[in-house]
Formats: structure tokens, sequence, C-alpha cells
């Protein structure tokens, strides 16, 4: 059997220089944009400098400058209080960080609330987005209910969930109708942790669940049917021909559902309140809940840059790996 | 005004609280809950923004707070005011309350009481003890509690008059390095890790919300329920009860007089922002909100507040809460402490809620009392 893959061939066309049903339409020739720079009037330059000048005004007053200062308390100790003047005390509170038991442990917490959300919530989405790819109204209804938990705040999912799953909630006033034993869903600490990554993979998917779609309508439709005339099953049509063209999409909903689930906080404020015994602690929540009210912010800074960091070297490392694998692919 | 938010003070009681300012004095005043977790964390966001209230109530000032708001020592109205010495800084009168909340009270279902044969309530660790198991044989929860701070802001109530009565102002001897915070609970967590272990705590109830235990206890199905006097007022709104509430002070150790000093805070503190352009007009609405007898009855009633020579009608359980705070050798601060007696640290509450709550999953008194000494040593 000769199975077409498209990892075999070059880069996919793309989707509107497809041929669609019903024949292919003649390609209009592409008209080069602009010139190349060399040749460009310097009234040119001006022009585009000054277009994108107010962007770079927004992305340097509301990224640039807030990190910078979250760097600066980052080397302090300061308690947020105009009345106080910062103090430098260089690496200490990066010391203090990486010292501290609590601290850690919320990094482990965020570590596994991270890596298993984003598989449950990826597998979530993509096999939902399988399964609602072609468009009839059940499928449009059903994307639009898939998509509602996100709308909801985070908190209030928490509180909704908690009503849901605590120890005298729905689910074990059921059990306990039916003379099952309780299940606790919020009262014992492994149990915990994955309620939370549960809740908020059932909160989330929604985003990841669009993105996956997008890319399923990206997927060239002249591959799949010629993967169903070389009669390939439907799992070797995804494994070949649909999973390899997803790629640049699940390199995105990766990125996006463990930068988002890296910053968990709201969820746990409404859920579990951190415990039992700390067990649901985040990074986020150990910052936001913890190290803020106690006026820390020399040491919530730290948090909060180390926290930009992982989230940086998580992204970058995993388009790192997508350009690798993509290049292997070529070669 | 910056305010807690509550079951009992909701935003409506707030507003119709100050009506009567507003209407006299023609100032309008500006009610917010919190917009973080709690007032305080609000507070210090706001401070740290520059956006403070004019007054803000609910918490109480720390060294970093008291540069940030007003000494309110010349003010001939705060004399009076309840406990305003207990919370002075360095000598400074930084907050006026309304009056004083008992912290360390255990309620009771006094049927529960008699079907199980307890006659009297407990006054030493083996009586209470005793009357655990007799409620847990008559089919009772013996203990009622539930998740979040409450896990361990009760194992603090039941402490206090032992902790006390052993080591009076026990924050400085802390702070003086003359006891570890460990020392000072790891009796009460072996107390605790054997009512865990025989069943007398439902080891679920830790995943439960604070409103659900009230609503529990309320349901008549729980012996006892530690809690502040701040129940009162859930109590008095939840109409008739299947049985007959009774509280009393927590037990001592055996030789100990009985009771011990109770565990108490100011009620609906009140502090003036030091930055604030009304000034003037934020120390007329405090000097209302803690010198009106209107002002003060209505706060009295809402939220299980106690204050000496208060001409409020009390229900029965309020009456008995009056009596025990009365019966008191004295009454003293708890947590983190208050004034110039307070721990090293910041953040008790929280962090002990979350040891507590590490019994329930198999830690050791032992390994739970060397954890918050470890906290304690990491950030104090």
């Amino acid at each position: 059997m000769a199975l077409m893959s498209a990892s075999n061939t070059d880069t996919p066309p793309a989707a509107a220089d497809l041929p669609r049903e019903g024949g292919a339409r003649p390609r209009r020739p592409r008209r080069p944009i602009g010139r190349s720079s060399g040749s460009r009037p310097r009234t040119s330059r001006w022009v585009e400098a000054s277009m994108v000048l107010p962007a770079l005004v927004v992305f340097v007053g509301l990224l640039v400058v807030p990190v910078g200062y979250a760097v600066y308390y980052s080397f302090t100790d300061y308690n947020g209080f105009p009345t106080q003047t910062p103090e430098i005390v260089g690496f200490d509170n990066y010391v203090r960080l990486f010292e501290s038991a609590d601290v850690r442990g919320s990094m482990v917490v965020t570590a596994i609330v991270a890596v298993a959300g984003s598989m449950v919530i990826n597998a979530a989405a993509l096999g939902l987005a399988l399964l609602l790819w072609r468009t009839t109204r059940f499928t449009a209804f059903a994307r639009v209910v898939m998509f509602y938990p996100h709308v909801l705040s985070l908190i209030v999912v928490g509180f909704l969930w908690s009503a849901i799953l605590g120890p005298q909630g729905a689910v074990n006033s059921l059990l306990e109708s039916v003379g099952s034993s309780p299940l606790p869903f919020l009262s014992d600490e492994t149990w915990a942790l994955a309620t939370l990554i549960l809740v908020i993979a059932w909160a989330q998917f929604g985003v990841q669940l669009l993105i996956y779609l997008a890319g399923l309508q990206a997927v060239p439709a002249e591959l799949l049917e010629a993967s169903r005339m070389d009669g390939a099953n439907r799992w070797q049509t995804f494994r070949h021909v649909t999973w390899p063209a997803l790629a640049p999409s699940v390199t995105v909903a990766l990125i996006t559902s463990m930068i988002s689930l890296i910053k968990t906080y709201d969820v746990v404020v409404s859920l579990t309140g951190g415990g039992p015994a700390g067990s649901t602690k985040t990074f986020a929540y150990q910052i936001l809940a913890v190290e803020f009210p106690k006026r820390q912010v020399g040491l919530a800074s730290a948090e909060a840059v180390v926290l930009i960091l992982v989230a940086a070297i998580l992204a970058f490392g995993v388009l790192a790996l997508r350009r690798r694998h993509d290049q292997g692919v070529q070669e | 005004m910056l305010v807690n938010l509550t079951d009992n003070l909701t935003k409506d009681f707030w507003n119709d609280l100050v009506k009567p300012f507003e209407d006299e004095t023609g100032i309008d005043v500006k009610i917010e809950g919190p917009t973080g977790t709690n007032v305080s964390e609000t507070f210090s966001s706001q401070l740290a923004a520059g956006t403070a209230p004019d007054v803000v109530q609910s918490i109480f000032p720390d060294d970093q707070i008291a540069p940030e708001v007003l000494d309110l020592s010349d003010e001939s109205w705060v004399e009076d005011t309840p406990m305003v010495d207990t919370y002075a800084i360095d000598g400074k009168r930084l907050v006026a309350g309304v009056g004083s909340q008992a912290q360390s009270l255990v309620y009771y279902n006094k049927t529960a009481f008699e079907k199980a044969g307890v006659k009297a309530t407990p006054q030493t660790w083996d009586e209470f003890d005793a009357a655990l198991g007799k409620l847990a044989e008559a089919g009772y929860t013996p203990l009622q509690t539930a998740g979040q701070w409450e896990t361990g802001l009760q194992l603090q109530q039941l402490w206090h008059p032992t902790l006390n009565t052993e080591q009076p102002e026990w924050q400085s001897a802390v702070a003086d390095e003359k006891l570890t915070l460990g020392d000072a609970f790891e009796p009460m967590f072996e107390h605790y890790a054997t009512w865990l272990g025989d069943g007398y705590i439902k080891k679920t109830d830790v995943g439960l919300d604070p409103t659900t235990a009230d609503a529990n206890f309320m349901d008549g199905k729980v012996g006892m329920y530690p809690l502040g006097s701040w129940l009162v007022a859930s109590l008095d709104n939840a109409g008739e009860l299947p049985f007959e509430v009774g509280v009393f002070s927590p037990p001592v150790d055996e030789g100990m007089a009985y009771p011990g000093p109770q565990g108490a805070t100011m009620a609906s503190p009140y502090m003036v922002y030091a930055g604030s352009e009304r000034s003037d007009e934020a120390l007329q609405l405090v000097e209302y909100l803690v010198t009106d007898q209107a002002a003060i009855e209505s706060q009295l009633t809402a939220d299980g507040v106690f204050r000496a020579g208060a001409s409020v009608e009390q229900s029965p359980v309020a009456t008995e809460i009056q009596a025990i705070i009365d019966e008191a050798p004295e009454l003293v601060t708890v947590g983190e402490g208050a004034g110039d007696i307070r721990l090293p640290v910041v953040g008790l509450n929280d962090k002990f809620t979350e040891i507590v709550q590490s019994l329930y999953t198999g830690t050791s008194p032992e390994d739970a009392a060397k954890a918050l000494d470890d906290w304690a040593e990491q950030n104090g």
C-alpha cells in the first residue's frame, strides 16, 4: 500500500492555494510585497517606523516596564508601601526562595499541574476537535457547549465544583444515598491535586479545542482523500496525514495551555484554598496568597521573575523542539 | 471605607449602618469590599497602588501598617473604646473598635450531651476526651470542623486557655526565644491527632467549607463545635433549632484553674489612612461607628460582638457567652498577637492551618511541631 504521508512531502501548500471540491480554480500570480529594504527610500522607513511606534509604546508600557519593576523589586527588601524605600539586598530573595520548603513545594505542585494538566487538556481538546471537525447543526451547538466553561470565571468554576465534589457535595451525597462510601475529592492530598487538575482542564480546554478545530480546517483535503483512496483506515489517516498537518497547532496549544497552567491561582482559591495540608498550593498561589499578603514584595517579585523565566523557557523550548522536528522532517 | 463582607456583615448591612451618619453630616460614605481574598491583602495592594481607602475595617496595625495609619491617641472619644490599649503599639492608639469577640468557645448540642450521658461540660482534657467518646457512641459527630481557615483556627481556639495559663503572653515568649511555636502547640497537636485516630473528627471534613460546617452543627447531628462568638449571629438568625445550644470555655490541663484565660480580639476595628485627603471626615466616621449607641448596637447584634455595659437584648447563647467573658480571669490576644505582644513572624494562621491539616494525612504531632518551628525560622 502506497500510503501518502504529509511528513514525506515538502511544506504543505497553504489552504487558499488548494483546489476546492468541484474542480481546480486558476491561481493568480503572486505580487511581490514591497521592495527590498536596500532600495527603500528614507521616507518609507520613517513611515514604517511610525506605524510600529504605537505598538512598541504599548508593548513597553504594559510589558517591559512592569517586568522591569518586578526584576528591580526582586533585588530589594520592600513591603510595597509608599512610605518605605526599597532596600537593595542583592540575590537574597532568590536564595530565600530556593531555600524555602514552602516555595519548593509549590514549584513541585505547579510542575505536576502544568504537565498533567496540559496532557489532559490537549488530549481532551484534540479528541473532541476530531469529533466536532465536520460542521453540522449538532457540532456547531456542541462547539458552543464545549467552549462555555472557558467563559466562566475560574473563581466561579472552583465554587461550582466544590459544591459538586465536596465532602457533602452532590456526588458524595449521591454515593451515600446508594450506600457507597464518599470519595475524598477535596479531602485527600492526592485526590485533591487530581481533582484540581481535572477541574482546570474542564474549564480551560475550550481554547485548545478552538486551536485544534482551526488546525483541522487547514488539513489539506486532497491528502485526506488520497489517503482514503490508498486504503488507509481512520487511525492511519490520523497518524500519517492529520497529525503531521496539525503539528503547528499542537505547538501553539501546548505552549498556551502550559503557560496558562503554570499561572494557576483563581481556581485554587475557590476550590481547595491550597489544601489539604498545602497539597494544592501552586507557585502563583504562593506569590499572590502567601507572600503578597505578608507584604514581602521583594520575595514575591523574585518568585514572579522565576515564573516569567520558566514560562519563557517553556515557550522557547517547545518552539525549539518544534523547529528541530520540522528541520528533521525536511532533511 | 474598606470593610469585611461576610454572611453576617453584608454590603446592605454596612450601607444601613452608615446611613444615619450620612444623613446627619452630609458626608457620602462609599462602602467597598475586599478585591483580593481578604481585607488585609486588599489594603496592602491599595497602599502599594496609592489608592488606599480613607477608613479600613477588620484588620489590626502591625509594625509595617503603623506608619500608614493615623495615631488616634489625641482623640478623646477613643479613650473608652474596648481593648484600645491592648492593640496600642509603642503607646500609640492606632485602632478603635466596637467591642470584643470571644475566640475560645465550644458550642455544644445539649440534647446530644443528654442522650450521650455527658452530665456536665468538660473542664479538663480527660473529661473532653471522655465526652467525645460518649458522643460518638451515641451516634453524633463528636467534633465538627472544616477546611480552609477553620481547621487551624479551631485548634488554636481550643488551646488558648491552656497555653495562656502555662505561658502568659506566649507570643512575647516566642519573640524573646524563651519558647518555640512547636513547643507551644505540640501538646495540642497530640490531642488532635488522637481524636483523628479515634474517629472523633471526620477526616473528610478537611475538604468542607466553614459555612457547611456551621450548617452541620445547626442540623443537630454534631456534639461540639469550637468557634468564636460570631457564630451567635448565625444561630440567632437560624430560627428554631432542633436542639438547645450551649456554650462553654475550652478545657485546661488537670490542676489548672478553670476557666482559663479567654482568647479575644477587638471587634470591628477601624483605622484611618494617614494619607487620606479627607482625614477629618474619616475621623468623624470612625467616631460615629465606635461611639454612637445605635451604630454600636447594630454592630454588636450583627456579628456576635460583646461590649461591657451595652444594653443589647441577647439570646440565651449570647448571654452564656457574656458570662464566659465575665468569668474569664483575663482576655488574651490570639494568633500572632496584638499591639506590643506579637510573634516575630507574620502569616501564622495560614501556615498553621496547613500544618494542622497535615495531621489528617499522617504527619505525626512531633513532625507537625517541627514544621511549625522550621517555618518560623525560615520566615522570622
